[in-house]
């Protein structure tokens, strides 16, 4: 691949996350390079999920350090997280309703966009210059995720495939430094899965975003990503280049049994 | 099949996000408008006007702005009557102890009053949600009630406990006859409309909308709850609130507190949820259900009786209003839960492809 993995953007460092007794993250560290594909793998309940809220502040890690872009993080509210460029996609899809594609992608500008709720109202100049700029912007992630034909529909009639494909559209229209997937493909089909694999290998390359993916799939896992990290009951068991870790009799033990 | 779009192509993102992007809804709206503002005041008579046609438009005004909360951010509110009173009451007291004030500059001052209330009476939605929300906003109701009752400043110390504003003077004109206050309340309601309608399709519309879907991915995604909820509120009880001055001022002229009882508050929430959640449209389809239909049954069923030859009496035909009315609002629930204006857009889809099942 063409492309130059950088220096280390996102750094954690010790992270525990406790609920109540239930500990679902035990003194995991690791550490996500610029522009690399980095995958969180793991069996069911191995704490993939609440990782990536803890990376973008929907939880708060009892224990530990993060750093983003050399600086520590404190008390970092999911919006702020947002602010600084951290997007994410959902694994049960968690995309507007009611709202139309277009208007779906076009929340995902919302942090750019800076007009007040009095110009707004007023439909004035600014207000409006700034929607139709924004829209524009939109309308390219739209081409590049090939969903022209659905902008008008509401995200509700959506099958479940394209569904997810405007839950990446929506992530990716903050321009985010960093996108979260959480399990992307779940749930989709062969052809689908391709597809997204295209898409998200398309946006690593073209736009250099960073990309932190939870995904079952092994082959899919092996082919796309740099570098993959291994969770076993909230405890990091593996490290590494895809190779390595696959050959892992602790992540082998993890998923086949100890038997193997 | 009535009329189709072929031929028209946007060119721009502009042409393609106006309001009524299809050429004929932007004339037929055009038309409709014309003729309310030149047609009706010629046919309708007195009656017409005064037990019809206002408090549709300022119920109108009113719904809107429920809907605004309740429709498009999820924020259920049974408070709206509290909310028009105040508007009511703010108006009222600023007309009266600021020599010169001029009527727009109340009723807008009585919209900011409320809207500075509607801030304070939504922060409970920054914790509570859904029903426990509904009771929370019911406090403000039986605030409000009680304070315009008891609080004799808030009623410049009438007697009586009912406050009276006469002389509307706008920028000159004077508002005075029936037809002049049906101008007056429609050109509110155009521009209230046009306002809701920009709001609802720009970002700050989206931002509810959002927080109404689904809250957790939308801050994810960046927008702050507080501000999306408490500008919810806040643009909502303006609406309310100015709704609610020209509700006591241009219709009722004198009032009481109890022109804006709890009751107000349902009969709001209830032309939401009939006229259509998170739909412009469907908060006038709701105020005119809910203000036309009654009367339009109170005048036609003693004509209807007559046809048959049976005389109704007078007893017989309102306990038959009431249970037609409510008949109508179940029939109506099931028919399409999402309200008259999903019927509406359905109805509109089906015959864009009509005569053709595809």
């Amino acid at each position: 691949m063409s492309k130059q993995i950088g220096d280390v953007i996102l750094d954690l460092q010790n992270i525990s996350l406790r609920f109540g007794g239930v500990k679902a993250l035990t003194d995991i560290s690791f550490n996500v390079r610029e522009h690399e594909v980095r995958a969180i793998i793991g069996p069911n309940g191995a704490g993939k999920s609440s990782m990536l809220n803890v990376i973008n502040g929907v939880y708060h890690p009892q224990d530990g350090k993060i750093f983003f872009r050399g600086e520590e993080r404190k008390a970092m509210q999911p919006h702020m997280a947002a602010a600084q460029g951290i997007a994410r996609t959902f694994q049960n899809i968690a995309l507007f309703k009611g709202m139309s594609v277009l208007d779906n992608i076009m929340t995902g500008r919302n942090l750019q966009m800076k007009s007040n709720l009095l110009m707004q109202a007023l439909w004035w100049g600014p207000a409006r210059n700034e929607e139709l700029k924004h829209r524009a912007r939109v309308e390219e992630i739209i081409d590049f995720l090939e969903i022209q034909h659905i902008r008008k529909t509401p995200v509700g009639r959506l099958p479940y495939g394209l569904q997810k494909r405007v839950d990446l559209g929506r992530a990716l229209a903050m321009e985010p430094k960093i996108l979260l997937l959480d399990e992307p493909m779940a749930g989709m089909n062969v052809e689908e899965k391709q597809d997204m694999c295209r898409f998200i290998l398309d946006v690593n390359d073209q736009f250099g975003t960073t990309i932190v993916l939870i995904e079952h799939d092994m082959g899919v896992v092996m082919d796309i990503s740099d570098r993959v990290v291994v969770l076993d009951y909230g405890k990091k068991i593996g490290d590494g280049i895809p190779d390595e870790v696959r050959s892992s009799p602790e992540v082998i033990k993890a998923y086949l049994g100890a038997g193997h | 099949m009535i009329y189709r779009e072929n031929g028209q192509f946007k060119t721009s993102y502009g042409a393609d996000q106006q309001i009524f992007p299809i050429a004929q809804d932007r004339w037929a709206v055009l038309a409709i408008i014309a003729f309310a503002f030149i047609g009706v005041p010629l046919l309708a008579d007195e009656y017409m006007f005064r037990a019809i046609l206002i408090p549709f438009l300022i119920l109108s005004l009113a719904a809107l702005g429920v809907n605004l909360l309740v429709g498009y951010c999820g924020q259920i509110t049974l408070g709206a009557g509290a909310f028009m009173a105040i508007g009511a009451y703010a108006a009222y007291n600023f007309l009266i102890r600021i020599d010169g004030m001029p009527l727009l500059g109340a009723l807008i001052l009585g919209g900011l009053t409320s809207a500075a209330m509607g801030i304070l009476f939504g922060i409970p939605s920054l914790r509570v949600r859904g029903l426990y929300l509904a009771v929370a906003t019911l406090a403000a109701q039986f605030f409000w009630d009680w304070a315009f009752l008891r609080i004799k400043w808030f009623t410049n110390d009438s007697s009586s406990g009912s406050v009276s504003v006469s002389n509307l003077d706008f920028f000159g004109w004077t508002i005075d006859a029936p037809a002049e206050k049906y101008l007056f309340c429609l050109g509110m309601l155009v521009v209230f409309g046009l306002l809701a309608k920009n709001m609802t399709r720009a970002s700050i519309g989206r931002q509810w909308m959002a927080i109404r879907d689904m809250d957790v991915a939308a801050e994810v995604i960046g927008i702050r709850p507080m501000w999306a909820k408490l500008s919810a509120f806040a643009v909502s009880s303006f609406f309310v609130g100015v709704a609610g001055a020209m509700w006591g001022f241009v219709h009722l002229g004198s009032w009481e507190p109890a022109a804006f009882s709890v009751d107000r508050s349902f009969q709001l929430l209830f032309m939401v949820i009939i006229g259509g959640l998170g739909s412009i449209v469907g908060s006038f389809f709701g105020a005119a259900f809910i203000v036309i239909l009654p009367i339009f049954l109170n005048q036609m069923l003693p004509a209807l009786g007559g046809l048959f030859g049976v005389s109704i009496s007078t007893a017989a035909v309102s306990h038959a209003e009431l249970i037609i009315f409510g008949v109508l609002i179940v029939f109506f629930l099931i028919v399409e839960p999402h309200g008259l204006a999903r019927l509406w857009a359905t109805s509109k889809e089906k015959l864009r492809l009509w005569p053709f099942p595809h």
